[in-house]
């Protein structure tokens, strides 16, 4: 698998801060991976983010964007890479129509207005939002807001989008449809995410989980094996998955398998107990 | 303090003739000292409904009385103070109104400008720094120096310091962690058991069926529903058109009834859910 974010050895701490915020991490990120970094509020996980895009810069370590270490000189071509979705869409409107928004990015990089028309309803199309272009971005739900965000990132062609807890304003329709829609994109365009998240429920499409604790990777695993943690997730900050938390309810005197399952796997365990009766 | 809503209407264009109604003759009465979530769909009108309890929007039609005050069309702005000091409002995001340079003098601001001497208002803040779950320590940093889930606190501590009668909560804890979550709506079932009423915002399910003692479902400005969360989520007329989602143990529960489960009433909590489950699963052996 070809890496596409690489880190080394990182380290930063905020100014007037004694502890740090990322402490030595190493990490490989693959590309077109879904990968999610789970952690409580302070874990730096925010952190990580502003890191990888530049916006402030490591003590000490590397980042490599797609084979390229990140130093002064280069950040500029590397974020053209990345693109943020941010957790409230409220603030990253800047356009009086859906489609000056989702330009944007474009106009900043200075594309000639014709491509940029096209790209433009390109990316609206992929988000299915084309029939609100003349719209007022205030006038659309949580869940239309956030997905005129992602085209306006998808606008601007990147390679990486990072989700920075991006659903967590959302009803659970618009929650689902986004995370639906990142999915699709991930596949069709070829994406790597990285979707930053405290909740556990929200992983379950991604590929691989990275548990975040103190600036400092506690886990590493497919979604089985951390959610597999059960209760010690609690230690970090997290939620324990539902079904744990019901398998724990139903005690051990119910003839159910060891380890996690899955929703419709527990659904099937307790239909079996139920025909076998 | 007991709130009733009486054929509330509230127009936010009078002069249009599509005009756009927040609210269509909602009446209900949200009780004395209890917990009630107010639910519904985003723009669904939640938020302009509890805008009228301490009279930040008034009604084009109709009336609320807050404890022994009449809000009307025609009640005016002056002397609302009385009112405002006795209902807190946490909006969304509340860190947004962090303003002050230090955690302590952003706590004292509330209850300054209702009138409290300055040697109250600190007492206050540092009362209830420590109910929020943060030290006194943080008294004296720039609320600008914390973390996204400690600003919630300092914020929330800062409505509090001013002792409100009734507490309305617009969404609290979107954004924190989940145990920072759990903390925060467990201050806030325990400042209910001190005896202050709580009013709930809320897209999260499973925090209205573990700690709301009743619930409200608007619907395009209209009250669909107010009972029990236990009886609301049964209501099959609301999930048949989704006006409603369920907290995940009915919708599990939901799922198990397709094939040999059954289930009268839909569990609300884990608790409910494995209980039914153990029952129906032992029931039958023993019998």
């Amino acid at each position: 698998m070809e890496k596409i974010i690489s880190i080394k050895d990182l380290n930063y701490t905020y100014p007037d801060s004694q502890n740090a915020a990322i402490d030595h991490l190493t990490l490989d990120i693959y590309k077109n991976e879904w990968l999610s970094i789970v952690g409580k509020n302070g874990s730096g996980k925010s952190t990580l983010t502003k890191l990888i895009d530049g916006l402030i810069e490591a003590d000490s370590g590397t980042i490599a964007v797609d084979g390229q270490v990140i130093n002064e000189k280069n950040i500029w071509n590397a974020r053209t890479k990345i693109g943020i979705i941010f957790q409230n869409p409220d603030h990253q409107f800047v356009g009086a129509t859906v489609e000056d928004d989702v330009a944007f990015g474009l106009e900043n990089q200075g594309m000639p207005r014709e491509q940029m028309l096209k790209e433009v309803d390109h990316a609206l199309k992929l988000v299915k939002m084309a029939d609100f272009k003349k719209r007022d971005p205030q006038s659309l739900s949580g869940g239309q807001k956030q997905r005129v965000a992602i085209a306006g990132v998808l606008a601007t062609r990147p390679q990486i989008v990072i989700m920075d807890e991006s659903t967590s304003m959302l009803d659970p329709d618009g929650r689902k449809t986004v995370l639906d829609l990142i999915q699709q994109l991930r596949k069709e365009q070829d994406l790597t995410i990285i979707s930053i998240t405290h909740d556990i429920e929200e992983t379950e499409l991604s590929q691989r989980i990275v548990v975040l604790n103190s600036g400092k990777i506690v886990k590493d695993g497919k979604p089985d094996v951390i959610y597999n943690l059960g209760a010690d997730l609690q230690e970090y900050g997290l939620d324990e998955p539902f079904t744990s938390k019901l398998m724990s309810v139903l005690g051990k005197q119910l003839k159910l398998p060891d380890g996690y399952l899955s929703e419709g796997e527990l659904k099937n365990q307790l239909w079996k107990l139920h025909s076998n009766m | 303090m007991e709130i009733t809503f009486e054929h509330v209407t509230h127009s936010y264009d009078v002069n249009s003739p599509t005009a756009n109604l927040g609210l269509d003759d909602v009446s209900f009465t949200i009780k004395d000292k209890l917990f009630t979530a107010i639910v519904g769909q985003t723009g669904s009108g939640k938020s302009t409904l509890v805008r009228h309890i301490n009279a930040l929007l008034k009604p084009t039609s109709g009336s609320i009385k807050v404890g022994d005050r009449l809000l009307t069309p025609e009640t005016n702005n002056k002397n609302l103070k009385p009112l405002r000091k006795k209902i807190g409002m946490v909006f969304q995001f509340p860190e947004s109104q962090l303003f002050e340079e230090t955690v302590e003098k952003d706590i004292m601001f509330g209850p300054m400008n209702f009138g409290a001497t300055e040697e109250e208002a600190r007492t206050s803040a540092h009362k209830m720094i420590q109910l929020v779950g943060l030290d006194e320590s943080y008294l004296k940093k720039s609320p600008f120096d914390l973390s996204g889930g400690q600003m919630r606190r300092v914020a929330i501590a800062g409505v509090l310091a001013s002792d409100p009668e009734t507490i309305i909560l617009d969404e609290p804890t979107a954004g924190l962690d989940p145990v920072g979550r759990k903390e925060i709506m467990d201050l806030f079932k325990q400042l209910q058991a001190e005896g202050k009423t709580i009013i709930l915002i809320t897209h999260n399910m499973d925090d209205v069926a573990n700690y709301a003692d009743e619930m409200a479902v608007i619907h395009r400005g209209k009250l669909v529903a107010h009972g029990l969360p236990q009886e609301v989520f049964n209501n099959q007329e609301l999930l048949k058109d989704n006006l409603l989602t369920l907290p995940q143990s009915a919708e599990f529960a939901q799922d198990l009834a397709q094939k040999d489960f059954k289930f009268d009433q839909l569990p609300i909590t884990i608790a409910e859910l494995g209980a039914k489950i153990k029952q129906q699963l032992s029931g039958e052996t023993n019998g």
